[in-house]
């Protein structure tokens, strides 16, 4: 319990943090209890301006472990993402969340990273191979494109 | 049967001798008492006698009576025309009464109803079946002619008798008139010693005919409750500071009474007559009159009032009068009524300042103390006044500053006088109930709350309980304090702190801890700024052109929020604070100064070409004029970029120094130094922003900020969570926002007026109970 109280207070810490965040329209991330659990958090991400998700809003969930932020929190997409780092259930593969959770992150850092890798995958370890292939393709033609003009000059 | 066969004979006989106009009286008294033993008879020859009655009155009185009244009417004076008529009825019916006393007397012991009755009722009946209109009001206008002489000629004598004067100070008629107050006559022909006797002779009249009560008593009932009415109009009406109730009381004793004796004093004159069932006697009118006098005199002062609690203190006698009415006539119900709607009409509308209305609050509690101790007329009345009270956004800070400002003595003298009751949030205690003076609750007293609650009216916390917490008036006081320690900028704490005293008794300790904290600041700022001199003072040797600078150094977390502006000062101002705050850190140690550069308090002296001004301004306003000393002429747009203070507002700190003469507007936005004033040149008049600023945010900016940070939660809780309702969006803030102690509170109906207003600026959609963002455009 005395572990619980900690996590809730730290979370609230996030809240305060974000809030920022939260009244500013142009920023791009956001959360916010889901309801009287603070352990468990709505966020909302948009896709980032230039990228190919720009105008996309995605919604997450944050689940928080009563160790938090010893422990990193769960956090799954609940709008259906195509991204190379993202699987059809939602789960994300972020170091961050993972082996290189740190209890320095929080809420919003944890979300400025999705956001960010939302345009920029780590194509190294995909959990969704096609995406992470057309990525490629994707990137590949962008590079080709950029050569051409130069070219052209 | 003793007569037999001459029945006939002795009936003829009576009829002759019952007829008015036979002239032998006596005659035939032994038929009659011969009639008498034949109960039946007897019966019959009343019956017989009293329709005779009816005829003859019927047929000649009546049209006799009615048509000399009638008569009346071209003449304006009705005066004598009712007296010749009511003469003539008497005469007239007179002739009648023997008969009647006979036969009544005859009656005996004979179970038949009391003849006299019978025949005055045949008079009510027959003749004053229906009064006219017309009739009344003569009658009326002869009883209260009859007033007026009887006054005018008492009046006399008592001019005559003590000329020291009676209780009736000052009557008007001192003032010599030719005309008679009386009849309206010069005074040389007055007749209203005549108007008396024919005023008695009426009464005499009218009462040997049984007619008192019919005809006259309406009239004198009304023309004593217009005197009583007028006199009270006349003597009482505006005039608060005399108790009148006794001298009133006097009046009607003597002036009234005296009237209505001369009234009823006919009887006496034969008190063997007919009227035994009308008997009045004087003893049953005074508690009447009283009564209505009481009645009336509440009447005139429930509606004065308002104006009675506006003139309180001088005004007690008429309170204590009203009490003492109220005692009487029971007219609580219709007091609070009128006072209620009074206060609603002339007070409570946005044309009155807050401060009159909590004056005439304050007057009010103890104005109505004073009429009903319980405070139950007070709680009726004044609920209005409280939650118009609360409506109105500068009660609380005209309290607190009313509370504690020396000029306005009222509140002040209640503080200090005050025995220290600590203020109860709930307003109620339970202890002191064995008291001595213990009274039972008025009858229209609220039961549900509790009677304690009723005791002696302490202001103050009646003050603050308007709002039902000390809270807010501790903090507008804290932010009043911040004001008056930097506005006045001298250090000297000591009344001050006699108020915090003072106020502690009453709020307690803990609630004024911060201001405690305020006043200690100012003490510590002294000491710091002498160590600093002291020490710069050692070093001296650096640089002498050092401008003398002393700081209020406060403790942030305990000073309300300040206003907000931005201001560079100058270069040299600069390095003086500079050197200040590395003083601060020599002494403190881990801490240093955060800068205000904005509040304070600046000496100038302003060295012209023809004259030298000293000022104390503030240092936006002095900052603007040391850039004059580098350089003339200033456009606003430069100037505001060196300040950095926006344009508009320093527009308004050089229209200080043009009104000072210092500066001119030499062309739109263009500002030069008047070295030389050329003559008598008049100073353009400047508006100037003539309010002293506060140096605190106003509670209205902060309440806006508190609502932004309200608001940064909600766009986050509905960007995620879609759409909410209102509870679920009150009660999401409440465990998040509201949690910190110093975080500020906000009722479910504020964030729907807040929430509704976001709607209407269409950053908010409302959509079957659900509130939701708008759908971005991008």
């Amino acid at each position: 319990m005395a572990l619980e109280g900690q996590s809730v207070s730290r979370l609230r810490k996030d809240l305060l943090q974000l809030l920022p965040l939260l009244g500013n329209p142009e920023s791009v991330v956001s959360a916010f209890p889901s309801g009287d659990n603070m352990l468990e958090w709505t966020g909302t991400i948009k896709g980032g301006k230039g990228t190919v998700y720009d105008g996309k809003v995605y919604k997450l969930t944050l689940e928080f472990p009563s160790t938090y932020p010893i422990k990193p929190p769960v956090v799954k997409f609940m709008t259906p993402c195509y991204h190379p780092n993202v699987d059809q259930q939602g789960n994300i593969c972020l170091d961050i969340l993972k082996e290189n959770w740190s209890s320095l992150y929080d809420v919003r850092t944890i979300l400025l990273s999705i956001q960010v890798l939302l345009g920029e995958p780590n194509n190294d370890s995909p959990l969704n191979a096609d995406a992470a292939k057309n990525w490629n393709k994707e990137v590949y033609k962008k590079a080709l494109e950029k050569f051409e003009k130069e070219i052209a000059k | 049967m003793a007569a037999g066969g001459n029945v006939e004979v002795v009936w003829s006989n009576l009829m002759n001798y019952l007829t008015p106009e036979s002239p032998q009286l006596l005659g035939t008294l032994d038929s009659l008492e011969q009639l008498r033993q034949n109960p039946r008879v007897f019966t019959r020859l009343r019956e017989w006698f009293l329709e005779k009655c009816q005829k003859d009155l019927k047929d000649e009185s009546r049209p006799q009576f009615w048509s000399n009244v009638q008569q009346s009417e071209v003449e304006v004076k009705g005066f004598n025309t009712l007296l010749n008529a009511v003469s003539n009825l008497h005469r007239s019916v007179s002739t009648y009464k023997p008969f009647v006393e006979l036969l009544q007397f005859l009656t005996g012991a004979l179970p038949l109803r009391n003849l006299n009755l019978q025949f005055e009722g045949l008079i009510k009946a027959v003749i004053f079946c229906e009064i006219p209109e017309q009739f009344k009001s003569m009658v009326h206008a002869f009883y209260s002619q009859a007033f007026q002489a009887y006054q005018s000629i008492n009046r006399k004598e008592h001019g005559q008798m003590d000329t020291s004067g009676v209780e009736d100070e000052g009557e008007d008629d001192d003032v010599e008139s030719l005309i008679c107050v009386g009849c309206a006559e010069e005074k040389d022909c007055c007749h209203c010693a005549k108007i008396i006797e024919g005023f008695s002779q009426l009464n005499s009249q009218l009462h040997s005919l049984g007619l008192m009560k019919k005809v006259a008593e309406p009239a004198f009932l009304s023309v004593i409750h217009r005197e009583i009415q007028r006199r009270i109009d006349e003597k009482c009406k505006g005039e608060f500071e005399a108790s009148f109730l006794a001298s009133l009381l006097h009046w009607i004793d003597t002036e009234l009474c005296g009237w209505l004796l001369l009234i009823f004093q006919t009887q006496g004159h034969d008190a063997n007559s007919m009227t035994t069932s009308t008997e009045i006697s004087l003893d049953d009118w005074k508690p009447k009159l009283h009564y209505f006098m009481y009645k009336s005199f509440a009447d005139l002062r429930i509606s004065e009032l308002f104006t009675i609690i506006v003139e309180y203190p001088d005004s007690l006698p008429a309170i204590q009068d009203l009490k003492e009415c109220l005692e009487v006539t029971d007219q609580r119900k219709e007091l609070i009524v009128s006072l209620r709607s009074a206060f609603e009409r002339r007070l409570l509308h946005p044309g009155a300042n807050t401060s009159d209305i909590l004056t005439q609050y304050v007057s009010a509690i103890r104005a109505l103390h004073v009429l009903d101790p319980a405070g139950v007329i007070l709680e009726h009345v004044c609920t209005p006044v409280r939650q118009y009270l609360r409506t109105r956004e500068d009660t609380v800070r005209c309290i607190v500053t009313s509370l504690t400002d020396e000029n306005s003595t009222e509140l002040a003298e209640e503080l200090m006088r005050g025995d220290p009751r600590t203020i109860d949030d709930l307003g109620a205690c339970d202890s002191e109930d064995d008291d001595d003076n213990w009274m039972p609750a008025p009858s229209d007293a609220d039961p549900d709350k509790i009677s304690s609650s009723r005791k002696a009216p302490d202001i103050i916390s009646m003050l603050v309980n308007i709002y039902g917490s000390k809270d807010l008036f501790v903090s507008e006081y804290r932010t009043l304090l911040a004001d008056r320690i930097l506005s006045s900028f001298n250090y000297d704490t000591e009344k001050e702190l006699r108020y915090l005293e003072l106020l502690k008794l009453r709020f307690g300790e803990s609630h004024l801890h911060f201001c405690e904290i305020m006043l200690k600041d100012v003490a510590d700022s002294r000491r710091i700024n002498s160590h600093i001199q002291a020490s710069a003072a050692k070093s001296e040797n650096t640089k002498t052109d050092t401008i003398p600078l002393t700081a209020m150094v406060l403790s942030a977390v305990f000073w309300p929020a300040f206003r907000e502006e931005k201001l560079k000062v100058a270069e040299e101002i600069q390095r003086a604070m500079d050197e200040y705050t590395r003083g601060f850190e020599a002494l403190k140690g881990m801490r240093t100064l955060r800068w205000k550069p904005h509040l304070g308090l600046v000496e100038v002296e302003v060295e012209l070409a023809d004259r030298t001004l000293s000022l104390s301004v503030t240092p936006a306003q002095a900052t603007a004029i040391i850039h004059f000393q580098e350089k003339e002429r200033w456009t606003l747009e430069e100037l505001s970029g060196v300040m950095h203070v926006p344009p508009g507002l320093l527009r308004r700190r050089l229209g200080f120094w043009i009104s000072q003469g210092v500066l001119k507007e030499e062309s739109t936005d263009t500002f030069t130094v008047v070295e030389k004033q050329k003559g008598q040149q008049r100073i353009p008049e400047v508006v100037m922003d003539a309010e002293v600023e506060s140096v605190m945010a106003s509670s209205q900016d902060q309440r806006e900020e508190e609502l932004q940070v309200f608001w940064s939660y909600i766009v986050g809780m509905l960007t995620n969570l879609e759409s909410l309702p209102l509870d679920r969006i009150h009660s999401m803030l409440r465990m998040f926002a509201m949690q910190g102690p110093s975080s500020s509170q906000c009722s479910v109906d504020d964030l729907r007026r807040f929430l509704d207003r976001k709607v209407k600026d269409q950053e908010l959609q409302f959509v079957n109970g659900f509130y939701r963002l708008p759908k971005s455009g991008r």
